[in-house]
């Protein structure tokens, strides 16, 4: 009988417990019972997700404010993961989980895998028809890194490519002509000998000519610069090709500008100080970095030196790699015609302004580049470097396996380059180890 | 009749709440949240894990089955190979060690006195230290020009070593980074070690046994059930404790020596988004986990049965 009550007890405990707990859940539901709002005049709230640094997300907060005081009926909540990973992994979790925010900022070099698994709204429509942006105003290089089965995938932000930040005030104490914009690799690495100097006399250089990450973006344009490519077909590649021709040439001469050169840091000194942190104490005199360096060196260098920015040194052609961000609507987005008027005002004149002037971008949009808003964004003076360059800036393939092959490539650079690995090993494996990668690609791309 | 149904009713009740307020109640009241907790976080979540590594699955679109594919897979998958090695090369240096470490430190700091308290206090702070603080703060000790390490070594006149930039160094330095947060196991340890009844250690004082034999045959045989626990703990840990280090303090490199399963499951995942694959990759390492923790049960249960007791 005891025994009976205690396990009716018992009962009555599990009852309440699960009592508690259906009514946690019930009241979280009736979320799920609105009608989605699909018309853009009725009042909508619409998610943004961006990764950006503290000082630009508040360039971003105002850019949504102004469009929130344009569209009444339209409120935006900005979300912000500042890290290309985390945002990345937050992003695929949220599409799973049907919660995706209606509209996101993402690097072309990433967009692949989710516009192939279907998660993107195409945008051709809307941008065919807007009356804030056409087609014809971005820069077509900008355009086409997000074009994927022949459909516009998002709204690129703007054409930064990769270019040489300079230390104006070491080349003129080492009495080297400031560089040129039609510099070469000879050019280059005669400035980089001569301001590549041992002050104290130890033996170990104080201060170096050049800095440049070990990456796979920062090998490519050395190695379409010299009439190479790094994939058999660029449209849609099967294979790496660094371990022939003039990719290989250019591989070749990327590492000995540690190896035999000396005029970057080694392995050690780059861990000890890295060459980002030598360029802004003025001991490091040219830095390979995107556009998106420019908001930093504007705060940490301030007077300390004059800076400004030069082209990619050219060789067989000129040639730099588009570093471009796209506003995309996700296809589970429940008012995208309120998130194409947000990415359209963001996208638009008002916002590519607003960011070009916090120095942040070089803008999609040509009017705007070609506008005070980006050319007096200063420093780096020659702004108009970035305008000479467009027409020779190209982009990765794209592929949704290709950050798998930018990762594996990176370690074999990185191998090569601090003199770990002869060139030709280091290239042989990046090709074996990224033939996987390759094959997935091809496999979720379909029949052409 | 009225009077003897109250009578009933009143001493039903009084049986029932008796019986709801019985220790056995309360014990499975109290005990109620921690098992739906584990039900609901714990064994549904690795339930969910072992079903999607039986299939194909992206994020995006549902997952399809796909014959045990995903098993195949790692056959010819060099990378995970790689991340396994290593994984099971740390699990097999680290977890050793730092039992070892926690257990020996326990032995002689289990004494009172204000320095005593300090010194235990000062083992156990590093595990407490957030873990993305943690990793940066050895990638500033383990610096090769200024780290607090070399420095040292410098004024001793002694060869200094780019730590993280040799493969063994930067996988020695992971181990010794996770060494130094043994203070959970510590604890454990110092909390075993007192109640080890007194009067056996010293009765066997006494009788003429010598620190070691006082230790071999009173203290250790004591300390093994919570020497297992703590093992088995860190076997678990091994395998998801690396991943921050091996992230921000060494990069995952020099060229893959610290590259490791928890690494290579969320690229898997969140970047190539073969989540069915990472979900095998997952169940693999409870796997690995459980074969390991039950190993080493049967043949510390079968020591036990040829031993004295």
């Amino acid at each position: 009988m005891l025994r009976q009550v205690r396990l009716r007890a018992l009962l009555g405990a599990v009852v309440l417990w699960l009592g508690l707990a259906l009514a946690s859940v019930a009241c979280g539901a009736p979320a799920s019972t609105q009608a989605p709002v699909s018309n853009a005049t009725a009042p909508a709230t619409i998610r943004l997700a961006v990764n950006e640094v503290p000082e630009e997300l508040a360039t971003f907060q105002s850019i949504v404010n102004a469009f929130e005081q344009a569209n009444l009926n339209i409120k935006v909540k900005l979300e912000n993961i500042p890290d290309d990973d985390e945002f990345t992994k937050k992003l695929a979790a949220d599409i799973a989980a049907q919660t995706p925010p209606d509209v996101f900022l993402m690097n072309y070099r990433r967009i692949g895998p989710f516009a192939l698994k279907g998660a993107l709204q195409s945008v051709d429509k809307y941008l065919n028809t807007s009356q804030v942006i056409q087609p014809g105003d971005f820069y077509p290089m900008a355009l086409d890194a997000y074009k994927l089965k022949g459909e516009l995938q998002c709204v690129p932000l703007n054409l930064s490519q990769l270019g040489v930040y300079y230390n104006a005030k070491l080349f003129q104490a080492a009495g080297v002509p400031l560089p040129k914009n039609d510099w070469t690799w000879n050019d280059f690495l005669a400035a980089a000998r001569a301001l590549t100097q041992d002050t104290n006399g130890d033996g170990k250089p104080d201060q170096y000519g050049a800095g440049i990450s070990t990456l796979t973006i920062r090998l490519m344009p050395f190695v379409w610069a010299h009439g190479g490519d790094i994939v058999d077909n660029p449209e849609r590649p099967t294979s790496l090709t660094l371990d022939k021709g003039a990719a290989l040439e250019a591989f070749q001469w990327f590492v000995a500008l540690q190896t035999k050169e000396h005029v970057v840091p080694d392995k050690t000194a780059e861990a000890t100080q890295s060459s980002q942190a030598r360029f802004e104490a003025g001991t490091l005199a040219m830095f390979f970095q995107s556009r998106v360096l420019t908001p930093e060196l504007r705060e940490t260098v301030k007077d300390k030196f004059v800076w400004d920015i030069a082209p990619l040194p050219q060789d067989k052609n000129r040639a730099t790699i588009l570093h471009s961000d796209g506003f995309c609507i996700t296809n589970g987005s429940k008012n995208k015609d309120a998130a194409w008027k947000l990415v359209e005002y963001i996208a638009g004149p008002q916002g590519q302004t607003a960011l070009a002037k916090v120095g942040r971008n070089m803008p999609a949009l040509q009017a705007v580049a070609n506008s005070p808003a980006f050319l007096k964004s200063n420093p780096p003076a020659n702004n108009q470097v970035y305008l000479d360059m467009a027409p020779y800036v190209r982009p990765v393939p794209l592929m949704t396996t290709w950050l798998e092959v930018e990762s594996a490539v990176n370690k074999e650079i990185k191998r090569a380059f601090y003199g770990d690995a002869s060139v030709e090993e280091a290239a042989q494996a990046a090709v074996e180890t990224t033939r996987e990668y390759f094959k997935q690609n091809l496999a979720d791309l379909g029949s052409p | 009749m009225e009077i003897k149904e109250r009578q009933a009713m009143l001493q039903f009740s009084l049986r029932f709440s008796r019986a709801l307020f019985s220790y056995r109640a309360q014990l499975w009241f109290f005990l109620l949240p921690f098992l739906i907790g584990t039900a609901v976080l714990i064994v549904m979540p690795m339930t969910a894990t072992f079903f999607l590594g039986l299939t194909d699955y992206d994020l995006f679109s549902p997952p399809e089955w796909n014959d045990f594919q995903n098993y195949q897979n790692w056959l010819g998958d060099r990378l995970f190979q790689r991340a396994l090695y290593n994984s099971v090369w740390f699990m097999l240096i680290a977890v050793p060690l730092r039992v070892a470490g926690a257990l020996v430190l326990a032995l002689f700091l289990n004494r009172s006195g204000r320095a005593f308290g300090f010194a235990r206090a000062t083992v156990y702070l590093p595990t407490i230290v957030p873990e993305v603080a943690y990793a940066l703060v050895w990638l500033l000790i383990l610096n090769p020009g200024f780290g607090a390490v070399n420095l040292l070594l410098d004024a001793l006149h002694l060869p200094t070593v780019a730590w993280t930039l040799v493969p063994f160094t930067a996988r020695a330095s992971i181990v010794v980074m996770w060494l130094f947060q043994l203070g959970e196991g510590f604890v454990l340890m110092l909390a075993a070690l007192q109640l080890i009844p007194h009067e056996l250690l010293e009765a066997a004082a006494i009788d003429g046994a010598n620190r070691v034999q006082r230790f071999r045959h009173i203290i250790l045989p004591f300390m093994v059930p919570a020497l297992l626990l703590l093992t088995f703990r860190d076997i678990a840990l091994s395998f998801q404790g690396v991943f921050v280090a091996g992230i921000l303090t060494t990069e995952t490199g020099p060229y893959y020596t610290t590259y490791f399963m928890p690494h290579y499951v969320v690229d898997e995942a969140f970047a190539l988004f073969r989540y069915g694959y990472a979900s095998a990759t997952t169940s693999l390492i409870y796997l690995v986990t459980l074969l390991t923790v039950i190993g080493l049960f049967v043949l510390v249960g079968r020591r036990r049965d040829d031993g004295v007791e």
